[in-house]
């Protein structure tokens, strides 16, 4: 088959995952019926790693856990490379692995070699034919001089480290890591985004990584979905997501007060337009995308016969838009969909 | 795959039954004692109380409670622990299915349930003096017949442990519940033979002391031993599904 699709890998290619209309509801005793997902569709690309970014509570895991066939879903379809996950469940699961949030996942009484064999005979492959892939596993993970020791020894990072061989061991093209450096410190935190970065290049592996820290998402993930109150509020790659918000908030001090004229104009050609008059000086904060953006402001204000004294930008990055994504109650699908 | 997933599975409970074997020995030595308390009790009473039974009845019943209560406990402990140590979901993830899973696990601890036993049996032999009729071909399908009602009752409260995560503390109380199935006389109430254990203990009695063969047996009875086993195994199944199916839909299979 010809296809004259700009990208005609990832459109000849079946996606990964395909997930439409996921919507579950939990009742509790004596209290709300929480809406935990709420029409949660998007389709991971193969190859691909893809984060699921959200506050806490936003219905990461639920989403995660309905995919894996761990939480009943109300409605909405899963499909992994093709298959039906609720339909055919155990084929499904035969190409899904995942870590997830708030576990063990291990076994603490057993050493991380045995804990990966352990996780590999669970998948249905011997261990004896995967021992050279479990070794390279152990080096590639740094844990090579633990291997020997019982996990409930190990650093709370190391733990985490094991969790993920183990889904590693069970070699699915399809991986999901809930929250993998929650609980982490900042050290740790900084190795395991190293290591994750590593395993997207070096394992060729679809991953699916969730988590409430930008941080991580930024650095590891080629394509973001922002999940807010059970809804996707986002989906788009990384790079168009931080493009959509290179906004420069500008902080300009200028002598004298401003004209009526300049206040005006400035008000309806810039957003978010902060305005503080002290004594013979005012500060004026503006939102400006572009460099000419900024040259404009200054044309105006030259016109308006102000002398500006000095200039503070702010450095934009994917935390201040997933805040203020977060915070916009009105914000959806502003950014257009990377892939279909 | 499930011979594999049945071999790993083996290997685990092995390596933390060797890592452990300060608990695994403790554990053999708890039932030792008691089981020497309860004989040499029953012995110095022997002549005032009429125990209704016999010393070798004491042994049997003894054997076939440990055996009953170790089914019981791997099941519902085994399902309750991995909730509680975050292993539980990554069982479900098996593309073999969590009964598969399950099943290898209880297949695993069964045969090394029934070697732990089988050393206990010669040292409770051995300290009593009793003589019992051990004809393996007789007694492993009559103690699995009779064990299976243990394995449903696990079935049961390991549901019910998915749900309700604090139903563990009523646990222990079924334990000494079996007791009362083994220990209450069959002749004397008929209808107890259709409560878990009691019936299977019944036969094996016959087995184990009286020397009767399996085949010898009467066909009534193995009917009623076999329909015992076959009605709280499936019970145990149904509601384990159901509490499955609750726990899927309200999400309770992790920590939540
Ligand atoms: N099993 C459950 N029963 C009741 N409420 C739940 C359950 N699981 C999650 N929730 C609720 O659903 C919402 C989404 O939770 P979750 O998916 O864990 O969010 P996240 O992973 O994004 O932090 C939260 O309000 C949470 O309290
Ligand atoms: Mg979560």
């Amino acid at each position: 088959m010809k296809s004259t699709q700009p990208d005609p890998e990832s459109q000849l290619r079946e996606p990964a995952l395909v997930v439409r209309g996921l919507s579950k509801t939990f009742y509790r005793r004596g209290g709300q019926p929480v809406r935990a997902a709420q029409d949660i569709s998007f389709s991971v690309p193969e190859g691909r790693i893809v984060g699921l970014l959200g506050p806490n509570g936003a219905g990461k895991s639920t989403t995660i856990k309905c995919i894996l066939g761990l939480v009943e879903p109300d409605e909405g379809e899963v499909e992994v490379f093709g298959t039906d996950a609720a339909r055919h469940r155990r084929q499904a699961l035969s190409m899904m692995s995942a870590v997830l949030e708030g576990s063990r996942n291990i076994y603490w009484r057993l050493t991380p070699r045995e804990n990966m064999e352990f996780f590999c005979s669970l998948q249905g492959h011997e261990p004896s034919q995967h021992r050279e892939y479990i070794e390279q596993l152990l080096e590639l993970l740094n844990l090579s001089e633990a291997a020997s020791q019982p996990v409930r020894e190990l650093s709370q990072g190391m733990k985490q480290k094991v969790s993920i061989g183990c889904a590693l061991a069970r070699r699915t093209p399809l991986l999901f890591l809930d929250e993998p450096t929650l609980g982490l410190d900042v050290e740790t935190t900084y190795q395991m985004r190293t290591l994750l970065r590593e395993l997207a290049t070096r394992q060729h592996r679809t991953v699916v990584i969730s988590s409430h820290d930008m941080k991580v998402v930024q650095s590891v993930c080629s394509r973001v979905i922002i999940i807010k109150d059970g809804r996707v509020v986002a989906d788009d790659r990384t790079e168009n997501l931080l493009e959509l918000f290179r906004r420069r908030t500008y902080t300009l001090e200028l002598s004298g007060e401003l004209p009526e004229e300049a206040d005006r104009r400035l008000r309806s050609e810039f957003d978010n337009v902060d305005i503080k008059v002290l004594s013979h000086r005012t500060e004026l904060s503006v939102e400006a995308a572009r460099s000419e953006e900024l040259y404009r402001l200054v044309d105006i204000l030259r016109e308006a016969g102000m002398a500006i004294e000095g200039i503070a930008g702010e450095q934009p990055d994917l935390e201040k838009a997933f805040l203020q994504i977060i915070a916009d109650k009105t914000f959806c699908g502003q950014s257009r969909e990377a892939t279909k | 795959m499930t011979w594999t997933i049945f071999k790993g599975m083996f290997r685990k409970t092995a390596i933390t039954l060797t890592r452990y074997a300060f608990n695994t020995g403790s554990q053999i030595v708890t039932f030792y004692i008691v089981f020497c308390l309860i004989f040499f009790g029953a012995r110095a009473l022997g002549g005032a109380v009429d125990m209704g039974e016999t010393l070798e009845g004491i042994l049997v019943g003894y054997f076939v409670w440990m055996l009953a209560i170790m089914a019981y406990s791997d099941l519902s402990w085994h399902v309750a622990n991995e909730a509680q140590m975050g292993t539980l979901e990554q069982m479900y993830l098996s593309p073999a299915g969590f009964h598969w899973v399950n099943a290898a696990y209880l297949l695993s601890n069964l045969i090394i349930n029934l070697i732990i036993l089988s050393i206990l049996l010669a040292l409770m032999i051995l300290t009593t003096g009793q003589r019992v009729v051990l004809d393996l071909v007789s007694i492993v399908p009559l103690l699995l017949l009779t064990v299976a009602p243990a394995y449903g009752i696990g079935m049961i409260m390991g549901g019910m442990a998915l749900i309700y995560k604090r139903v563990q503390s009523s646990f222990q109380i079924l334990q000494f519940v079996f007791i009362a199935f083994i220990s209450v006389p069959i002749g004397r109430y008929p209808l107890v033979r259709f409560l878990p254990l009691a019936q299977g203990n019944y036969l094996l009695r016959q087995v184990m002391i009286g020397g009767a063969r399996l085949w010898e047996l009467t066909g009534s009875d193995l009917l009623v031993v076999m329909g015992v086993a076959a009605v709280y195994l499936g019970l145990g199944i149904l509601i384990f599904r159901r509490c499955e199916r609750v726990t899927r839909s309200r999400g309770l299979l992790g920590q939540y």
